[in-house]
């Protein structure tokens, strides 16, 4: 079984004009994929349309085997695939345990105990619980965007760039919550600019260019690859 | 003066309860609705033929205490709030729902002064234009004030039920979006629709559940101008621009800033008609939203972004 196929999708926001072309993932349980690529290059158009947030014309999404090609965004939260935007992703005008609460309540899962097991993974969240999410700093905002999302117990969860915009420190903490995450049994996909950051948690890479995947390795290949360093070459100086 | 604010406080009523409906459907369906005032019409009529058809077939019923109706008015209200929430509904089914998919939002409020037009025209070919009355008996004001303090205050019994069911209405709704799943899904994607999909809401849903609370409220606001004043086919028209006043004025998007600018701009206007005579009156509602946007171009509880 596979946690999450991706075959041949194309996928964009306009009809005729795909950003995603003909990109194809396939991502083990348990495993952290990182998807890497230049600016622009449809890292997010791809999870977007994972999500069932952007439109898919061509191509076949399964998640633990079943497809869910062209699922309505709502539904696949139901079916077990969370996702973290990169920005505006949490509830601004609701109180970080509202956030959660919601979640819960929408997904139908058991509330105490899920917001319980939430608060252990993450005690900064439940010290404040009843601040509103709109007044988080950006570590703990990401953090919350994180427990949201794993709030239905998903299979797999897929991240968008959750270190922009934090300092190297909290992109460190981040990720170990990340490695956290993934020691529950949750499958990852981790979009990130943030090339070392993201290899050094990750498992396997993926290298996606003008919307179509051209490199997958294993982290440390990819890690030591001069083809890589080279697509980041002008983009990403000095910044991760 | 006194009887002026109290006056101010029930045209207010109004106002509140239809802006509401306004800042609610700005809010989520993001889109100036300009058909709202019209679910406030048909509200009003609504309710009329419910009570027609109530006192038809159980015959007529005592008023109940010292108010100018009996219980068949409560259920003619509770029948139009249904039957309106299913008006909004087919019109956002009929047009809106077609138009969110490949629209913009100056296509959806093209459509919005469509749906008026056609809403309106519908209602006075059904109904006619003479001024109907739920009720014809003469009701004996109470005094409150003796005239000697501030001029005075008398209020009659209905007066005193629109002031009250407003007030619950409004806990009601507090509650509402505070404390139910599909309340605090609201505000979820009145914020950020997106994120709310991905949390598993169905958008669809929370549309409709705004479609539904906003005719509601519409349907009470309605047959509460009918109540005080009387039922014509311009009764929302007249209404649209204080209740676009007073969802600005609030801060559109925000639910409490359409109670309090309901209720500024009603005061607004009930205290100016002896400054400007009544013709006037309806003007004072946009000085007084210019002021306050001069001051504050987010409105009373507007978010400053
Ligand atoms: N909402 C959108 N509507 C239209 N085009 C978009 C939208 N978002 C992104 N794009 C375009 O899609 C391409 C890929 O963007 P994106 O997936 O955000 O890349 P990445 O995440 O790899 O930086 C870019 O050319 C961008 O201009
Ligand atoms: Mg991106």
């Amino acid at each position: 079984m596979t946690a999450l196929r991706v075959v041949d999708l194309e996928a964009g926001y306009e009809p005729g004009l795909p950003i995603v072309r003909g990109t194809s993932l396939a991502v083990e349980p348990n495993e952290i994929v990182a998807v890497l690529g230049p600016n622009g290059a449809g890292k997010s158009t791809l999870i977007k349309a994972i999500a069932g947030l952007v439109p898919v014309s061509a191509g076949k999404v399964l998640l633990h085997d079943r497809d869910i090609t062209g699922r309505a965004a709502h539904h696949l939260a139901h079916e077990g695939l969370g996702f973290v935007p990169q920005t505006e992703n949490v509830f601004v005008n609701l109180s970080i345990e509202d956030n959660l609460d919601l979640a819960a309540s929408i997904l139908k899962v058991p509330k105490k105990q899920r917001l319980r097991d939430l608060y252990d993974l993450f005690p900064d969240l439940a010290r404040q619980r009843r601040l509103l999410a709109g007044r988080l700093s950006g570590g703990q905002r990401q953090m919350l965007a994180v427990a949201r999302a794993l709030v239905g117990e998903p299979k797999v969860l897929m991240l968008d760039e959750p270190s922009a915009g934090l300092s190297p420190k909290l992109v460190g903490i981040v990720f170990e919550k990340l490695l956290d995450v993934r020691a529950t049994g949750v499958t990852i996909v981790l979009v990130e600019q943030n090339v070392k950051a993201a290899l050094a948690i990750a498992d396997r890479g993926a290298v996606l260019v003008e919307g179509s995947t051209r490199i997958v390795g294993t982290a440390r290949d990819l890690a030591g690859d001069p083809q890589v360093a080279a697509l980041y070459l002008g983009q990403h100086r000095g910044g991760s | 003066m006194l009887q002026l604010v109290a006056d101010g406080f029930i045209i207010g009523s109004v106002i509140a309860l239809g802006a509401i409906g306004v800042t609610l459907v700005y809010s989520i369906l993001r889109f100036a609705n300009f058909a709202h005032g019209e679910l406030l019409t048909w509200g009003a009529y609504l309710a009329w033929t419910a009570l027609i058809g109530i006192v038809a077939v159980w015959g007529p019923a005592e008023p109940l205490g010292p108010f100018s109706f009996g219980w068949p008015l409560l259920v003619a209200l509770a029948v139009s709030a249904v039957a309106t929430a299913a008006l909004a509904l087919l019109v956002d089914r009929l047009l809106f729902r077609q138009l969110r998919r490949h629209g913009n939002a100056i296509t959806l409020i093209m459509a919005s002064f469509g749906a008026a037009l056609v809403l309106r025209n519908l209602l006075q070919f059904i109904y006619g234009a003479v001024p109907e009355y739920y009720s014809r008996e003469i009701q004996v004001a109470i005094r409150l004030v003796p005239r000697d303090v501030l001029g005075g205050l008398r209020i009659t019994p209905d007066q005193l039920f629109v002031l009250g069911l407003t007030a619950v209405s409004v806990v009601g709704l507090h509650i509402f979006l505070t404390r139910t799943t599909v309340g605090k899904a609201m505000r979820a994607t009145s914020v950020n629709p997106q994120l709310a999909r991905v949390t598993g809401i169905d958008v669809d849903r929370v549309i409709r559940a705004t479609w539904i609370i906003g005719a509601v409220l519409a349907a009470v606001a309605g047959v509460f101008s009918g109540l005080t004043v009387q039922l014509r086919p311009q009764l929302g028209l007249d209404l649209l621009l204080p209740l676009f006043a007073a969802a600005i004025l609030g801060g559109i998007g925000s639910v409490y800033g359409a109670v309090v600018g309901g209720l500024i701009v009603g005061l607004a206007e009930s205290l100016s008609v002896p400054l400007v005579g009544a013709e006037y009156r309806a003007a004072t509602a946009f000085v007084v939203l210019i002021a306050i946007l001069l001051i504050r171009p987010t409105g009373l509880f507007g978010e400053r972004t």
